[in-house]
């Protein structure tokens, strides 16, 4: 229910507001209001000019843009567009405040966080003294829920984690009661259970204080978590206006019809493809059809529900549920006919549990595998250094075909055995065995073999290519030993099999987009041919429409060459919709082991169920959002 | 905190047992014999032998080494094989002299690169940023030993304001020590000075576009106040590195510089024991100038672990 016909002003009015570079227009003149205590989200792609619109308002925009058109405050502070740095300083912090992406860099990294909180009352003066303030700040810490909120106001950023940061970043902005708050992805760079107990901490202290929100975020989920209404921008301008319920369940624009069907990574084409802009744009599905899809109770089979009742009682037979179970729920592995992924959990940390073993000689067999790191500069002058668990101890399987997703939080050990698995680190103890060489111990020259057989895909699209090096250059940089035509050759192929023209091969990283330049990073893994593809958290810098197109090609391709994938993520809605089996990974341990959809359906071990439950599906937040 | 400090003392204590080695090993390895060269190039095999005997250089290197460092620690640097005079005083009346020269160049060329690195890096796009930008990149350029001779021809030689060398203790002649410290601390201040303040620009530059400037921006603070606050001793941090090295290598052109100007600073004493082929002098000397260089390394680390506190230890 919008609340802005209401006759009381609104809180933040924003009237024809355009924002130009020097070559271009990036709003095309936007208008809205935030009534008093109302939630807004303001949810688009990178891109799409969300952030423009915060800092606009915030009057923080870069001096090389211009804004023009009016926004006002409540409370008649004249138009903000127009006004001097100095009534923008009054405002800022005071009557409106504003939480930032990035919670590893928002704060100084040389002055305590209390103080930090501290400054922005002492800098309005809206407490007495510099005590008062600091005392306040300890309350408003608490206030946020950091334990011990004495000692945190003394700790300094990097003694925090990004949780923690985040949680200070928000006493800060809260500090000054302000009518206004916004919030520019706060809880995008967090792990999907802290950033649930984060956005509750934020709906309720606005709820509570009754303060108007400006939600920034590319994520549809969140926003049902947070917000009562939406705006949805596509390309500098606001392309619709509803309640969450509104524009979850009934889209009236085609983007925003495109965007919740490319969000879910649940729903499906009849080819088992997930849509994205592009196909939506074509052949969008009627709301009607959208709804029908939302409304189907989640996939699971009635043994699946029946293991996961036992698994609450016992530790399962694992085997005999998976047996009991239909194929769909656990397909088997065609290179090893009769076997099926069994769904096994950990009850005792320390037991050792072979999860997904195959019988014979899998493609990679990984025993009792541990990695520990020494730490330095801890503890004390002379003596040991401390150890640190990267991995306790895993053991698993993966079958040739088979696609292993690994999913994990910052903290769990993902990245460590990646870079394992991939043989760019030395494990402490136990032993990796790919297509039956070890690569605990090997020597470099040993894994020549090996390096052309595994290929990786990395997480950040920018950062994972040379920019001084041509498409050409990069994508043939694998091959060894080939002539110059044929190298040429097979680059020409391997982007068309990507889906990009041959033509790009003369470009440079930089003019290409996220999207483009994950499918060069696809190509390069690609083009020696290799038996298994590790995917890094592949698409995790992707907007969602894109991310859907990256994922669809990675199946097809997967497909096409028979790979078997490791595909390494947080996100379990990613992994569901990649893999066909899943282990879950904490504190350095396999906690759970399964087939995908019935690990999602029916999570064995507490900490699966929080992650589940921490990552709802589009239907559940219709579903939260109509009740 | 004090537990890194103490760390670095450590290092700091150890490095220099090392550099002493070495420092001892090059002088006694280079061809040349002290004791030949203190008896001149007329004296017989046998009295050489004898002064050799007397120096102790028939002993093993090692015991040399232990002989000659045992005695640095006490503050003995022994005595000279040409004068024969006590080396310690010598190089402590020197080391004063190039301690007052580099530190008052440090400081002015601290004086000059914060504010004006500041203001360029602020007013980047303006004019006068732009202009303070190419007066350093001009500072650069001209290397310490001409700067100093053309302040010489200008203030000196023409404008006749002061002296063109030598120096004055400032217990006797405080104004006179004044004069002769003006114009060779300045072309010792200002090639570092310039070199400086491009990278307080920079590191300023680099600090105003960090997130938590922005943060305190929207905290409701000033441009201006945001980068006092907080952008400031952010940006500090690299540029105490620069320090650091600058710092040394001013002690290195302290030694052109006294030339020049001919100040009798640890720098002209080095010279002269050169050429006189004074090896426990020179010895002495270089050991010196290590230790300084060390310990100033090490005072920029424990100011590290001040400024910085994810420098100082976990607990």
């Amino acid at each position: 229910m919008t609340t802005t016909d209401a006759p009381i002003e609104p809180t933040l009015s924003v009237r024809n507001l355009t924002v130009n570079s020097a070559y271009a227009e990036l709003l095309h003149g936007i208008s809205f209001d935030i009534a008093p205590g109302e939630r807004v989200g303001l949810i688009g792609e990178s891109g799409s000019g969300k952030s423009l619109t915060a800092t606009s308002v915030m009057g923080l925009l870069p001096e090389t843009l211009a804004a023009n058109g009016e926004i006002h405050l409540a409370g008649g502070h004249g138009d903000l567009v127009h006004a001097s740095e100095s009534t923008l300083s009054q405002l800022r912090g005071n009557t409106m405040a504003m939480v930032f992406q990035e919670p590893m860099t928002a704060l100084n990294p040389l002055m305590k966080v209390g103080a930090q909180v501290a400054e922005i009352m002492t800098q309005h003066r809206t407490v007495p003294s510099g005590q008062t303030a600091a005392a306040r700040a300890v309350e408003l810490l608490a206030q946020v829920k950091l334990p011990n909120p004495a000692e945190a106001a003394l700790a300094f950023p990097h003694q925090l984690s990004g949780g923690q940061r985040q949680r200070v970043m928000l006493a800060m902005a809260m500090a000054n009661d302000p009518q206004l708050l916004l919030c520019d992805e706060p809880t995008t760079a967090l792990d999907v259970t802290v950033q649930a107990e984060v956005l509750r901490l934020i709906e309720g202290l606005v709820t509570e204080r009754g303060t108007s929100l400006l939600f920034i975020t590319h994520d549809i989920g969140v926003v049902a978590e947070v917000c009562e209404r939406v705006l949805v921008m596509y390309k500098g301008d606001i392309v619709e206006d509803g309640t969450v319920e509104q524009v979850i369940t009934n889209p009236q624009h085609p983007y925003t019809k495109a965007l919740i069907a490319a969000s879910n990574l649940s729903v499906v084409d009849e080819r088992g493809r997930l849509h994205t802009i592009a196909t939506s744009a074509i052949t969008l599905p009627t709301a009607a059809e959208l709804a029908a899809a939302l409304e189907e109770p989640a996939v699971g089979s009635p043994a699946a529900a029946a293991a996961g009742a036992a698994g609450a009682v016992a530790d399962v037979a694992s085997a005999d549920a998976a047996a009991a179970e239909p194929a769909v729920a656990a397909p088997a592995i065609a290179s090893t006919p009769g076997f099926v992924i069994p769904h096994q959990r950990r009850t005792d940390p320390d037991e050792r549990i072979i999860f997904n073993e195959i019988p014979g000689e899998p493609l990679i067999r990984v025993r009792e595998l541990t990695r520990q790191y020494k730490r330095r500069g801890g503890g004390k002058l002379f003596g040991k250094p401390p150890v640190v668990h990267g991995l306790r101890g895993l053991d698993f399987d993966v079958a040739k075909g088979q696609r292993f997703g690994i999913v994990g939080e910052s903290g769990s050990g993902k990245s460590t055995l990646m870079r394992l698995m991939c043989a760019l680190d030395e494990p402490t103890g136990g032993s990796i065995t790919v297509s039956g060489q070890e690569l605990a111990g090997a020597k470099e020259r040993e894994l020549r073999d090996f390096r052309s057989q595994v290929q990786i895909v990395f997480q950040d699209p920018m950062g994972s290519l040379d920019p001084r090096m041509k498409v050409e250059q990069i994508v043939a940089e694998p091959l060894r030993g080939v002539s110059r035509e044929e190298s040429r050759e097979r680059v020409i192929a391997q982007l068309e099999s990507v889906g990009l023209d041959a033509d790009v091969m003369h470009r440079h990283p930089h003019q290409f987009s996220g999207g483009q330049r994950q499918r060069i990073s696809i190509a390069r893994a690609l083009i020696t041919r290799p038996r298994v593809l590790v995917a890094d958290e592949a698409v995790s810098a992707l907007d969602v429409s894109v991310r859907a197109q990256v994922l669809n090609l990675l199946s097809d391709l997967v497909d096409e060459y028979a790979l078997t994938l490791l595909f390494v993520s947080h996100d379990l809605g990613v992994i569901r919709h990649a893999c066909d089996t899943v282990a879950v990974l904490s504190d350095g341990r396999i906690v759970e082991c399964g087939p995908t959809d019935d690990v999602y359906d029916n999570p064995l071990h507490p900490y699966t169920q929080k992650l589940v439950s921490a990552t709802p599906s589009i239907s559940e937040l219709a579903g939260r959002a109509r009740s | 905190m004090l537990l890194t400090i103490a760390r670095r003392i450590g290092i700091f204590a150890a490095t220099l047992v090392a550099a002493s080695i070495i420092t001892f090993l090059m002088l006694s390895i280079l061809p040349g014999n002290a004791a030949r060269v203190a008896l001149g190039i007329e004296a017989t095999e046998a009295q050489v032998a004898a002064q050799e005997q007397l120096m102790g250089l028939d002993r093993p290197l090692y015991v040399q080494f232990f002989d000659w460092f045992g005695h640095l620690l006490i503050g003995d640097f022994g005595t000279s094989t040409v004068s024969g005079q006590e080396i310690g005083p010598q190089i402590g009346d020197a080391l004063a002299i190039t301690g007052v020269l580099v530190i008052s160049s440090v400081i002015l060329a601290l004086l000059f690169a914060i504010p004006m690195g500041i203001l360029s890096a602020v007013r980047q796009n303006k004019a006068d940023g732009v202009i303070i930008s190419g007066i350093s990149q001009i500072g650069i350029s001209i290397p310490g030993f001409l700067f100093g001779i053309l302040l010489v021809a200008l203030f000196a030689v023409k404008l006749k304001w002061l002296p063109a060398g030598g120096w004055d203790d400032p217990g006797d002649d405080f104004v006179g020590f004044l004069e002769h410290l003006i114009l060779p601390a300045i072309a010792l201040g200002s090639v570092q000075g310039a070199v400086l303040s491009r990278y307080v620009r920079s590191s300023v530059l680099e600090v105003m576009r960090e997130d938590f400037l922005r943060t305190a921006r929207a905290k409701g603070l000033t441009p201006n106040r945001a980068l006092m606050r907080h952008g400031l001793r952010n940006a500090a941090i690299p540029v105490m590195t620069v320090l650091g090295l600058q710092i040394a290598s001013l002690l290195i052109g302290a030694v052109v510089i006294e030339r020049v100007f001919a100040i009798p600073g640890l720098g002209s004493l080095l010279l002269d024991k050169v050429a006189l082929r004074d090896l426990p002098s020179i010895q002495g000397i270089v050991m010196v100038l290590v230790a300084l260089v060390l310990l100033l390394n090490l005072l920029i680390d424990i100011a590290y672990t001040i400024v910085d506190p994810r420098l100082r230890s976990a607990s």
